[in-house]
């Protein structure tokens, strides 16, 4: 590689990464920002005001977080564990192929439009405006990522290794709790932090659904945005960037171990 | 344990109940509504709303149109862009700073991306600061409209950004996965430039590996809401957000129409992940093969 290729790649390099750096950025530094207005291509003044106040005044805020961690952990925890055995069902089945196609149709399309479908046979149920309709909505989509997910785990080397178990006189619990979990702990974490994700990031659904009563995070930041708040915004879009962060890089590390 | 437990049993009807019921039960009340067989509004079967997408005026199909050509505009570019990079820096994005960084705008939810491409493009967003110190404009209002435009480009701007660190990503997988570098040697032996190496081997491989993913990816950005909420225009809308806009009218008129777009995209995308899907068998049974 001649020395001109070499400062040419890194130049792009250092560029890309900016431009992928560059949201996370310049939300830390409207965070800190203070009377950032047109003409002003950088901010006047700095100080860590907002910061300071936005947990004591602004109760919304850390009730938002605290209902988003919840609604997540409880959806991934519900999609993963369904997911786990129901795909192990999807994957031995004769049908499995329309099953499978079944698991694709919440997976790939707009919660929003299908959330609009389901609102009516939600309100009949009650659920609406209340976290367990919020919940349940939710698990309806992550559910179908979830055994699309596993699907591809139960394979044949699966399959025999649960004969062998079998063969050796284990039950139906000694074979989950000795063969099959032990060998699933990083599918299972991988599955957790993506349906994690996947609710950690709706608004659309959350609104349709929580009737507007269930504010988590995402439907803050939007509220704030609409009133034009964009210094709280921006801090509430960092609160809801961080654990995403951690996790993608977390979930990174650990595909790259599962990988090999 | 037999194949199949009750436990796996268990599972699968909590599947059918929590997911595949109430989707098949909320598009089937969408069908019956668009018929006047259920709602409010019911007088028996009619297929007088049906007819309402071809009248003069009507956004249904105008949104359709616009929906598809932002999908198909964002997802062109993220794929120029995202094979551009797995063609010159790869490397980078396998390992090092680059690999994380990568994953920033992944970390991104659609009311945050929104929210930053609306305050970086807006007329007196970053971008017209920047032109307003470089001298190029002297008011917010000189500066072009590229978000809440006509054409979408706020929103293709915002589905791009999101949208290449993930093809990227893909595609560094796939190139491994593909052994591309060893074809790649292969046919340099054989006396291929390095643009032939590019464009007969890479990019068509890692295409046609990526083809069912693309499509799951165009479904997806059909369907998008919170960043059009925010950074479109009242007409022609995204398909989710006038679904969304005639379901939560008072005027109980706009409900049919609103369960006739869900319909139409429901259709829309089965057919696009029905394509996928046959793609990912002809795929699977290349790799068997």
């Amino acid at each position: 590689m001649s020395n001109q290729h070499r400062i040419f790649q890194n130049a792009l390099v250092a560029a890309v990464g900016m431009l992928f750096a560059a949201p996370m950025l310049y939300l830390l530094l409207l965070s800190f920002a203070e009377g950032w207005t047109f003409p002003h291509l950088f901010p006047p003044r700095v100080s860590a005001g907002l910061w300071e106040t936005m947990w004591g005044r602004e109760q919304g805020l850390v009730g938002g977080l605290l209902l988003s961690i919840l609604l997540s952990v409880v959806v991934a925890v519900g999609s993963t564990s369904v997911g786990f055995l129901a795909a192990r069902y999807v994957s031995y089945h004769r049908w499995r192929r329309g099953l499978l196609f079944l698991s694709y149709i919440p997976f790939v399309m707009s919660p929003v439009v299908l959330g609009a479908c389901i609102h009516v046979v939600f309100i009949r149920l009650g659920l609406v405006g209340t976290v367990a309709g919020v919940v349940i909505a939710q698990l309806m989509f992550a559910l179908g990522f979830a055994v699309i997910f596993f699907v591809s785990f139960w394979n044949a080397e699966r399959k025999s290794l649960e004969e062998a178990a079998r063969m050796l006189g284990a039950t139906t619990p000694q074979t989950y709790s000795r063969v099959l979990l032990p060998i699933s702990r990083q599918p299972l974490l991988l599955c957790f932090l993506q349906t994690f994700l996947f609710s950690w990031f709706q608004y659309g659904l959350t609104l349709i659904i929580g009737g507007g009563k269930i504010t988590t995070l995402p439907v803050l930041v939007y509220l704030y945005t609409g009133e034009a708040n964009i210094y709280y915004a921006a801090g509430a879009s960092i609160l809801l960037m961080l654990p995403p962060l951690v996790m993608l890089w977390g979930n990174r590390a650990m595909a790259v171990r599962f990988g090999r | 344990m037999s194949s199949k437990s009750n436990l796996d049993r268990a599972g699968f009807l909590l599947f059918l109940l929590l997911a595949i019921l109430p989707m098949a039960a909320g598009l089937l009340y969408a069908a019956s509504y668009s018929v006047g067989l259920a709602g409010l509004l019911s007088e028996g079967f009619t297929w007088e709303y049906w007819g309402r997408p071809f009248q003069e005026g009507n956004q249904i199909f105008a949104s359709f149109a616009f929906s598809l050509g932002v999908a198909l505009a964002a997802t062109a570019i993220t794929l120029l862009v995202a094979l551009l990079l797995v063609l010159t820096v790869r490397r980078s994005l396998d390992s090092g700073l680059l690999a994380h960084l990568s994953t920033i705008p992944l970390a991104l939810p659609g009311t945050v991306l929104a929210f930053v491409i609306l305050q970086w493009c807006s007329g007196s967003g970053i971008a017209a600061r920047a032109a307003y110190a470089l001298g190029l404009l002297q008011t917010p209002a000189q500066f072009p409209g590229i978000v809440n435009d006509q054409y979408g480009v706020g929103i293709i701007i915002a589905q791009v950004m999101v949208g290449v660190p993930f093809f990227a990503l893909l595609f560094t997988q796939l190139w491994h996965s593909q052994r591309i570098s060893q074809l790649m040697e292969l046919a340099q032996t054989i006396g291929a430039t390095r643009a032939q190496r590019a464009m007969r081997v890479a990019v068509p491989l890692l295409l046609h590996r990526a083809f069912p993913t693309v499509m799951l990816h165009l479904v997806a950005v059909i369907g998008v809401y919170e960043v059009p909420l925010l950074l479109g225009v009242q007409s022609p809308q995204m398909i989710s957000v006038l679904t969304m806009r005639n379901y939560a009218m008072f005027d109980l008129q706009q409900k049919p129409e609103a369960f006739i777009c869900a319909i139409l995209y429901t259709l829309l995308s089965l057919l696009l992940i029905a394509i996928a899907w046959r793609r990912m068998h002809r795929m699977d049974h290349e790799q068997s093969a």
